[in-house]
């Protein structure tokens, strides 16, 4: 009885098919009713597609974080009935005190597609590997693949240290090639974990943001975005989607216009089995300041689209948090889902 | 081995400050197997049939009858007796002063018919007394697990106080089921529900004596295929929560929510009685403390156990949400039967009324009933209603009584007001 079969999306009228879950273009879930009334609600949590990464699969563990409890086999307090917390839908990274992100599922979504891998240096502002995956919603098993995705550009990334020799331009260039080769890892990534028989690959996102030696660079596939936010300059936005909405800006269309049309969510690059092409496109940048370094899913930038407004959320959070990195990164993660959480949320950033 | 399975529907999604969660949970049983046959106890039946003077020399011949054929569906092995009631009861089978019961078999189920063949119609009724007298007989054979019997009167409970049928019904409250069944139009619904409903047994109205067997047959053919003995349904709510109410409703609706015994703090156990290959649907009603918008949290964990068992488990689910298309949408399980509950009350309030002689509000009830049986589809219950009122608008509920009507066509509305028809898929 949940078998609502669509071949055009019920919200924008975009083509989908059978096996989509979510409409590729608008993010309309296709089959609410699996999630709601009318339905045996056991996949409507989607227990079935629990992740299989070593941070997915942590049991739940000890007692029950509201109430003290025991966590009974099915995932629920056996005092309270509140949800045990999965890793999976909100975990934090801080390798360094001035390098943090927060990852989160956000408030619509049944589970978080969203991932993130960092790595720093302990010297603040010397060195930093941001790398933020989105999985596709549409497609199967993206949270598990932009997890792994996102882990394995971060290892290439690290294992890629220069040594600071050369030029300014070469050593641009050998951040460049390994942020190229960080994307054909977390290319590979994503396809080692879709099943060859998938009627619809798991896919997501990429982007990567180095800090090293006073040289940034970023580079992107799809619609996940780096920012540098200097103290005292202009914000700059590192990355430019891959996207319906971004190809509508290039032609001259408002940026509010394009992205809150119905394909606005649309992208036309991604990593996986069914990828045209996953190279990134980079920007490379001298940091002359200090600032703030932002890499972030769309789920917190569908809130706040433009750099400068972005910039000032981003420096009016940081200044109530502190200038804490992972207190910014958390209190960001909260407004995005104050704003209301419709998308996986994932921000991180580095003090430099 | 029986195979229980359980399935739940709801909207799991709430509003903002949202605190009633509503769930239908269906428990399916298949593989049950025979009454007595489990190998977990004995099965046992005990035939309840009028004898007083109102039946009459055809009615009891009738009834006798019945009892016969009853006997023949018996399966050989259960224990079995029969009991003749009027103002007083007497063990009819085995002939015997002291409560006892025998184990069929083609020896004793002649003997048994020949001793129902001498009824005879005298004296009074008071159910009551039949009704302990079952209970002390069963009590004799401490190896049975299920207990069913069948309950035939055809008049008031006029010789003994309705205290005194409340206080024998209380007595044998859990110690056996009982379907029950009222010959001709002269017995009081209500009364011979109240016995069926406290007994986990159904109520229906044979119209005429040549009816009866084929009604007992079917009643001991369904008995002796429920080789499950006995079951209860589980409701565990989280601290703090309150259960609204446990419903059964379907196949038909019965309140459970004042039957909860404490299996703990948080968990309730209901009697469900024994089980056949049948499915049951439940209503479940849990009120919480209302989360922020984005919590999850379990609302209660229904189960059917068997003993220490559990043998089936569903969650319900909670699901705070600021998504109004989330939080509007209603559950067709629960609308639907919510519905059915309503109409079963509709339909007894609009008879109760109609008895009174306060013909506005009955002719109110009885529309709304109308209403609320198109709604959800129930046509036995249209067909029923229809016998009873003229109806103008069955959309609007707007009807008419009828200027006669058949006595037998309004208690076979009541008796089965309570049956519910399931959701159309």
């Amino acid at each position: 009885m949940t078998s609502t079969t669509h071949t055009v999306c019920p919200s924008c009228g975009g083509p989908v098919s059978d096996a989509d879950r979510y409409c590729e273009a608008c993010g309309t879930e296709l089959n609410p009713a699996a999630a709601g009334a009318g339905s045996p609600n056991t996949p409507a949590l989607d227990t079935d597609t629990e992740p299989t990464v070593e941070i997915n699969t942590a049991p739940p563990v000890g007692p029950c974080v509201s109430c003290g409890g025991t966590i009974g086999a099915d995932g629920y307090c056996e005092t309270c009935g509140a949800k045990a917390a999965k890793v999976r839908d909100h975990f934090s990274e801080q390798p360094s005190p001035w390098v943090a992100g927060v990852c989160d599922r956000g408030i619509r979504h049944a589970r978080n597609e969203d991932a993130l891998a960092i790595a720093a240096d302990a010297e603040p502002g010397s060195r930093a590997l941001l790398v933020v995956c989105d999985g596709v919603s549409s497609s199967l098993d993206s949270d598990v693949a932009s997890l792994a995705a996102a882990r394995a550009a971060r290892d290439v990334l690290t294992a890629g240290h220069a040594q600071g020799i050369g030029t300014e331009s070469s050593r641009a260039s050998a951040i460049v090639a390994r942020l190229k080769a960080a994307a054909d890892a977390a290319s590979d990534a994503v396809l080692e974990n879709t099943s060859p028989d998938s009627p619809n690959p798991a896919s997501c996102t990429f982007v990567a943001a180095v800090l090293e030696n006073g040289l940034l660079v970023a580079g992107n596939v799809g619609d996940s975005r780096a920012y540098w936010f200097p103290d005292n300059s202009a914000p700059v936005a590192l990355t430019v989607d891959d996207s319906w909405a971004a190809e509508l800006i290039a032609t001259g269309i408002p940026r509010e216009q394009a992205e809150s049309g119905p394909h606005a969510h649309a992208i036309t690059r991604w990593l996986g089995k069914d990828a045209p092409d996953h190279t990134p496109r980079t920007t490379t940048l001298k940091v002359a300041e200090p600032g703030w370094l932002l890499v972030c899913s769309d789920g917190l930038w569908n809130y706040c689209s433009e750099a400068a407004p972005l910039a000032d959320l981003v420096r009016q959070t940081a200044a109530a948090a502190g200038g804490e990195p992972l207190a910014t990164a958390a209190a960001l993660v909260d407004w995005a889902n104050a704003q209301g959480g419709q998308d996986n949320i994932t921000v991180a950033l580095a003090r430099i | 081995m029986a195979n229980f399975t359980a399935a739940v529907y709801q909207n799991e999604f709430l509003p903002d400050g949202g605190t009633d969660v509503h769930a239908i949970v269906t428990v399916n049983c298949t593989g049950a197997g025979a009454a007595g046959q489990s190998g977990s106890g004995d099965a046992g039946e005990i035939i309840i049939v009028d004898t007083s003077g109102s039946m009459g020399k055809d009615g009891v011949q009738a009834a006798a009858y019945a009892a016969q054929t009853a006997l023949d569906q018996i399966l050989d092995g259960v224990w079995f007796a029969v009991i003749s009631g009027n103002d007083r009861a007497q063990l009819a089978f085995p002939p015997s002063a002291e409560p006892v019961m025998v184990k069929m078999d083609p020896y004793t189920r002649q003997a048994a018919k020949d001793a129902v063949a001498r009824f005879y119609a005298d004296g009074g009724t008071a159910m009551g007394t039949w009704l302990r007298l079952a209970g002390r007989v069963f009590a004799t054979v401490p190896t049975l697990s299920q207990k069913h019997a069948i309950l035939l009167t055809d008049g008031e409970n006029q010789h003994e106080t309705p205290e005194a049928l409340t206080q024998a019904i209380q007595a044998v409250t859990g110690q056996f089921q009982c379907d029950t069944r009222g010959v001709g139009v002269a017995w009081q619904v209500d009364e011979v529900r109240r016995i069926a409903q406290a007994l986990l047994g159904t109520v229906d109205i044979i119209p005429a004596p040549h009816q009866l067997a084929d009604e007992f047959a079917k009643l001991i053919q369904n008995a002796m295929a429920r080789g499950v003995a006995q079951a209860d349904l589980r409701v565990w709510a989280p601290q703090g929560a309150e259960v609204l109410f446990v419903r059964q409703v379907a196949p038909t609706v019965e309140d459970l929510t004042s039957r909860r015994t404490a299996v703990n703090a948080l968990t309730g156990s209901y009697p469900t009685g024994s089980w056949g290959d049948e499915s049951r649907d439940y209503h479940v009603a849990i009120r919480l403390a209302a989360k922020g918008i984005g919590q999850e949290q379990l609302a209660a964990r229904v189960q059917l156990a068997i003993g220490d068992q559990v043998v089936a488990s569903e969650l319900v689910k909670a699901l705070w949400s600021n998504d109004e298309a989330l939080t509007t949408r209603i559950s067709p399980e629960v609308a639907h039967y919510t519905g059915q509950t309503e109409l079963a009350e509709a339909i007894q309030e609009g008879l109760a009324a109609k008895a009174a002689g306060d013909t506005a509000t009955a002719t109110t009830k009885l529309g709304r009933a109308v209403q609320l049986a198109a709604q959800t589809g129930n046509e036995e219950a249209t067909t029923r209603l229809r016998k009873v009122v003229d109806i103008d608008d069955q959309d609007t509920g707007t009807v008419r009584l009828k200027r006669t009507v058949e006595k037998a066509d309004e208690m076979a509305l009541d008796t089965a007001s309570t049956k519910t028809t399931r959701i159309k898929k």
